[in-house]
């Protein structure tokens, strides 16, 4: 089990050295079970850091925003982040390091484990409890949930309320980190693509019968391109106006850039959108399941980049976020790649 | 009598091999099914995902990426991440419930005419019974 004396202490311990210029991490949040991230600059702030099933949030994120607010800093303060990271958040951590985006002095990752479970899905739990008002929820060593609710404690058995992804997560331990705090404990997965598969198995018309009435749901609020850590380019290839307009540009020219998505949320734009997102993601997804998580429309946008996590697997034995020296999937190749498909 | 329908093929032939394909197959007088739209590109490898997704938006029945053979490309290995890139695009639209037969990919040489108007020419035949493509297509 995670020693949150122990977490504290160590954020204490990096921030009274001026080691890290402050710590992300989980606190209480103010009108849900839901923890909020939270900021700490302070030594003494660091009581208000808490770890529970509940913490899912990818805090990679603001690691992200951070070194985009730097370049634009004319005297950036340069020491690193303290940042708390769960397996998958760890994962992204050296996909960004592999990139080359972030250089590893720039985090101080503390490592939390998810014991033998994962995070809790939101709507799973508040619909496993029929609206009961859910005050927090604890890990217990034996796998399951510990859920204070107005009525009082309640065990329940962690598969039923797990988030999708936490059920077909194969490392629920960081895998790169300065610290660690907790156990690793190996998580035994069997199918570690089964939602994939479910849709694979479906015949070809009921395929697109499921996208398409998911995607034409699409509103492009791109809430999920906005909590992607991957989702860092400067300029998105769906925002029409990225090229410079000036004083001169004539009213044709700015017709005749070509827009590759158009921002009206028609069906096919939407899946062109999902589309190209996915594949942007094809070996840089690490499945945080964020997108999904803030996806107002309930889009199971998750399987798109689960797919290509399985194919990256299939095809070309490549795993996601395992080792931040690998060449990335789309800009590596190897001469037994597949081409039984090439004519 | 109601016309055939013509299926229409946009191909992103690359520069150095297939696009010299095409050209002989043209000055040496071989036929083959005028549905192909041909955009020249400098590579295979150059061909972003996204080429291939907005053809099919704006109304393509087919679409194909040609490039050079593994190990002869110009730019010594453009080719290969190109394999890679569009076995991902593939999966993916196969995945999504796409027709798989409306996205090919294929390997012609600057001296191979003959190969580029067999392949168009089976595209064309496998597009036929297919029928108008309508799923990635936007409404206007």
């Amino acid at each position: 089990m995670v020693k949150l004396e122990d977490l504290k202490k160590e954020a204490q311990r990096i921030l009274k050295s001026g080691k890290v210029k402050y710590i992300i991490g989980y606190a209480e949040g103010t009108n849900s079970f839901m923890p909020v991230p939270v900021f700490i600059k302070d030594p003494e702030g660091v009581e208000k850091l808490i770890w529970n099933p509940a913490c899912v949030h990818n805090l990679t994120k603001f690691i992200v925003d951070e070194k985009k607010r730097i370049k634009q800093d004319k005297n950036p303060d340069e020491r690193a982040i303290g940042i708390i990271v769960k397996g998958c958040d760890s994962r992204a951590i050296n996909v960004l390091l592999q990139e080359k985006y972030i250089d590893r002095e720039d985090v101080y990752l503390m490592g939390v484990s998810c014991e033998q479970t994962g995070v809790v899905d939101e709507k799973k739990l508040t619909k496993k409890l029929k609206g009961e008002s859910i005050d927090h929820v604890d890990f217990e060593d034996d796998g399951n949930f510990v859920v204070t609710t107005e009525k009082g404690k309640t065990k329940i058995p962690a598969e039923e309320v797990l988030a999708d992804r936490c059920i077909e997560c194969k490392a629920n331990f960081p895998v790169i980190f300065d610290i660690v705090f907790g156990e690793k404990i190996k998580k035994r997965v069997d199918e570690p693509f089964r939602s994939v598969e479910k849709i694979e198995s479906l015949p070809k018309k009921d395929r697109w019968k499921f996208w398409e009435e998911e995607l034409s749901k699409c509103i492009r609020c791109y809430a999920c391109r906005s909590v992607c850590p991957m989702c860092y380019c400067d300029e998105c290839v769906v925002d029409t106006i990225s090229f410079a307009v000036e004083p001169d540009t004539t009213a044709e020219e700015k017709a005749q850039k070509i827009k590759w998505i158009e921002k009206s949320p028609d069906l096919s734009e939407n899946i062109v959108y999902h589309l190209t997102r996915a594949i942007h993601l094809a070996g840089r997804c690490i499945d945080c399941g964020e997108c999904e998580r803030v996806c107002p429309l309930e889009i199971p946008i998750r399987f798109l980049n689960k797919k290509m996590e399985k194919e990256a697997k299939d095809l070309f034995d490549y795993e996601v976020g395992f080792d931040p020296d690998q060449p990335s999937l789309v800009s590596s190749f190897k001469d037994e790649d597949p081409e039984d498909f090439i004519r | 009598m109601a016309e055939e329908f013509e299926p229409k093929i946009v191909a992103f032939l690359c520069k150095w091999c297939s696009s010299a394909g095409s050209d002989l197959a043209g000055v040496s007088r071989m036929e083959y099914p005028p549905n192909v739209i041909p955009i020249q590109v400098m590579c295979s490898g150059s061909v972003s995902p996204l080429y291939i997704l907005s053809a099919f938006k704006k109304g393509a029945d087919g679409v194909l990426v040609s490039g050079c053979h593994p190990g002869d490309c110009h730019y010594i290995k453009g080719n290969f991440y190109a394999r890679r890139r569009i076995a991902l695009v593939k999966e993916l639209l196969e995945y999504m419930g796409f027709d798989p037969e409306r996205f090919q990919m294929s390997w012609v040489s600057a001296a191979e005419g003959l190969k580029y108007t067999e392949i168009i020419k089976d595209f064309v035949n496998t597009l036929k019974p297919l029928g108008p493509q309508t799923k990635l297509r936007r409404n206007p």
